[in-house]
């Protein structure tokens, strides 16, 4: 065997080992009747379990939750952090100062932001809502029809950090020369963002933005620590909906199987995504 | 290879010690516990057993609800267990029991002298019997109760509400000038189902009938969602769609609200002097929940049947629920779950008062628990949720209790 191969062994062994065997066991699992109360009576179903998610009405408000809460705060995420970034690229003083505090939220662990905002604006005991009735604004953060939009806050409110780190590094490493023949063409600042940021920083975009999506389809933390999916199943996320079934409900096999849909999603998704973003050649 | 070698032996090592230090040895038994005021008084009184039973010594493990029910279970299916005793909620009784998580006690109990099985009272002891095996002795109760401002009731000369109908009455009169009448725990799952229960209690209502029949959609389930929503919509404090309850407990506690259903052990801790209700202290009292039937939840101490240790186990056991120790806990603050403990004037008068053991003893003889059966665990968040998704107008009533009805049936297949 060359000897390029030989070292590269012993990453494809830790990596069959971590990732390869898991997810052929997540496969196996998802074709059976396997519940952890019941490990002695495991049945094969073939595709039963998929049938019952995909048709599964819990199933699907999940993943539209989890598409509208992606959605959003990625969004809000994007044009926050890429504002930011645009500000402070031109800040002169205080520079390092601003970047760590802006920074800073982005290091707390996300269950202990969960628990914090669950008080924060805690109808009864928060902060927030204290403040605001004094002004005349009743809100049920956690009610019905803010649920789901307080929980993107919060998510805007942790890892709009990570996109301002992300185009600040990008906006940096841009070349000077664009900018400067701009300038000496009269262009604007509108025509300059528009023109020359914008597209010389698409990769930076591109990536910033898989890299979100990819994390934020995970959010599990904010929803068991404040909601646990309700009121009703307003704020039930794709991943609190495999944990409730998987590790609630021991059904292990439609853990499975939601799974593996999320994964054949998340797939589509981010080739969608690639592809879309692929700047076009003008022939 | 010799450094290759030496790593392996470490790591073997390191493993083997992890390994092995999660289950206990002989003479060692390791118990997992909540992290609840109850536990802090067992665990001050295992000292005493410590000093009786020299040769056994207890070590626990104790941790918040949601860690629980994992940690069980992967106990329970490993090769031998990291728990010896364990605490058992009630909806997971005849879960563990069927998948066999649990070791049969009932030769144990009748080979025990001066055990006393039959003091435990009949609701909170039938808890724990699976197809007439006994898993499980009743550790403390959490059966609901009325909880109200008996102050405000004094004043306003209102008399403690008996049927559903006159807690709706009164609770919407006491809705006033940012006092409001009931404090209400409509939270998705657990807590929602926990107290809406009462009220279809209340309403007749069950969620099988005598022949296994899911009747959660009937007419009287109809019924008490309906009185529920429309109490909660007149009489609870504006924004409490996700309260559960620890919300509803400081309402109750800083004078917003006159009532709740709660837990019965609420009430010395509400009147306690420099405690959380600071000036109100004193004014709290305890009643049946009304329509007189009230939900009852309950932890029972059980043994795994993969422990190594059942006989230390048993020891510890029969020790903590002997009707001696079992007097000792309620007299420092535990709820009791023995007849002979709620009568003891000893206890009444070391402990919380004759007032308050006298209701407990109504709130249980009239009591029933919150599920029972298989994966009820998986039931009552089905139900719950719906519930939930009826109170905030997500659903109709109709359309909640059915699509509750047809996940209660897949559940409990």
């Amino acid at each position: 065997m060359h000897i390029k191969y030989k070292l590269i062994l012993p990453l494809v062994f830790l990596l069959s080992g971590i990732m390869l065997y898991p997810f052929i066991f997540s496969l196996w699992l998802s074709l059976q009747d396997y519940r952890l109360t019941r490990i002695n009576d495991v049945q094969f179903v073939g595709f039963e379990n998929f049938g019952f998610i995909a048709t599964d009405q819990s199933f699907l408000n999940a993943m539209g939750n989890t598409i509208s809460f992606v959605a959003s705060a990625v969004i809000i995420e994007l044009i926050l952090g890429l504002s930011l970034a645009l500000l402070i690229q031109k800040l002169l003083i205080f520079r390092g100062f601003v970047r760590s505090i802006l920074l800073a939220p982005m290091f707390i662990t996300p269950i202990a932001v969960g628990l914090m905002f669950r008080f924060l604006l805690n109808s009864e005991i928060g902060i927030i809502p204290f403040y605001l009735l004094r002004i005349g604004v009743s809100l049920d953060w956690f009610g019905p029809e803010l649920a789901l939009f307080s929980i993107v806050l919060i998510d805007v409110w942790q890892w709009t950090p990570f996109m301002l780190l992300m185009f600040l590094a990008g906006l940096e490493a841009l070349p000077k020369t664009p900018f400067e023949a701009a300038r000496v063409d009269g262009a604007g600042r509108w025509l300059t963002f528009s023109s020359i940021t914008l597209p010389m920083l698409r990769p930076v975009i591109v990536v910033a933005l898989i890299i979100r999506a990819l994390d934020a389809f995970k959010v599990f933390e904010y929803v068991f620590a404040i909601t646990r999916g309700g009121p009703g199943n307003s704020t039930e996320t794709i991943m609190y909906y495999i944990y409730q079934t998987g590790f609630r409900f021991f059904r292990m096999g439609e853990a499975a199987a939601a799974s593996i849909l999320l994964i054949i999603f998340i797939l589509v998704f981010v080739i969608l995504i690639v592809n879309l973003s692929r700047p076009k050649v003008i022939k | 290879m010799k450094k290759l070698k030496l790593s392996t032996a470490i790591a073997a090592i390191a493993w083997a010690t992890i390994s092995t230090s999660q289950v206990a040895h002989a003479g060692e038994i390791n118990i997992i516990m909540e992290e609840v005021p109850d536990y802090d008084i067992v665990a001050k009184l295992t000292d005493q057993f410590t000093e009786q039973n020299p040769g056994i010594t207890v070590n626990f493990d104790a941790m918040p609800f949601d860690a629980m029910r994992d940690k069980i279970l992967t106990s329970s299916l490993a090769p031998s267990a990291t728990y010896d005793v364990i605490i058992i909620d009630n909806p997971w009784t005849d879960e563990f029991a069927r998948a066999g998580f649990l070791e049969p006690l009932d030769s144990l109990i009748s080979s025990q002298d001066g055990y006393a099985y039959d003091d435990f009272v009949p609701a909170l002891a039938d808890i724990s019997k699976v197809d007439g095996s006994i898993y499980g002795v009743p550790y403390y109760n959490y059966a609901l109760g009325l909880i109200v401002r008996q102050d405000i009731f004094d004043s306003k000369g209102l008399a403690i509400p008996k049927t559903i109908e006159d807690y709706m009455s009164v609770v919407k009169s006491l809705t006033t000038n940012g006092m409001y009448g009931a404090a209400m725990q409509p939270q998705k799952g657990y807590k929602i189902m926990e107290e809406w229960k009462n009220w279809l209690y209340a309403n007749g209502g069950e969620l099988f009938d005598d022949a296994g029949n899911v009747i959660i959609n009937n007419q009287a389930a109809i019924d008490a969602l309906n009185q529920y929503i429309e109490t909660h919509s007149q009489a609870a404090p504006p924004n409490s769609a996700n309260w559960g309850f620890d919300e509803a407990l400081r309402s109750v506690s800083s004078g917003k609200a006159a009532t709740m259903l709660s837990y019965n052990w609420m009430l010395p801790a509400l009147n306690a002097k420099g405690g959380m209700s600071g000036d109100l202290a004193g004014n709290f009292t305890l009643h049946e929940v009304p329509g007189g039937k009230s939900v009852l939840g309950l932890w029972s101490w059980g043994i795994t049947a993969n422990s190594d240790n059942k006989d230390d186990a048993w020891t510890f056991i029969s020790w903590i629920s002997s009707p001696e120790v079992a007097k000792q806990r309620a007299i420092m603050g535990g709820a009791p779950v023995r007849n002979s403990v709620m009568n003891s004037p000893e206890v009444w008068e070391k402990g919380y008062g004759k007032a308050y053991y006298t209701a407990l003893a109504d709130i249980l003889d009239g009591s029933a628990p919150l599920s029972s059966g298989n994966n009820a665990e998986e039931l009552i968040e089905i139900v719950g949720t719906e519930l939930s998704a009826a109170v905030t107008g997500q659903k109709s009533v109709k359309e909640a209790l059915d699509a509750a009805a047809n996940g209660v049936e897949r559940a409990i297949k």
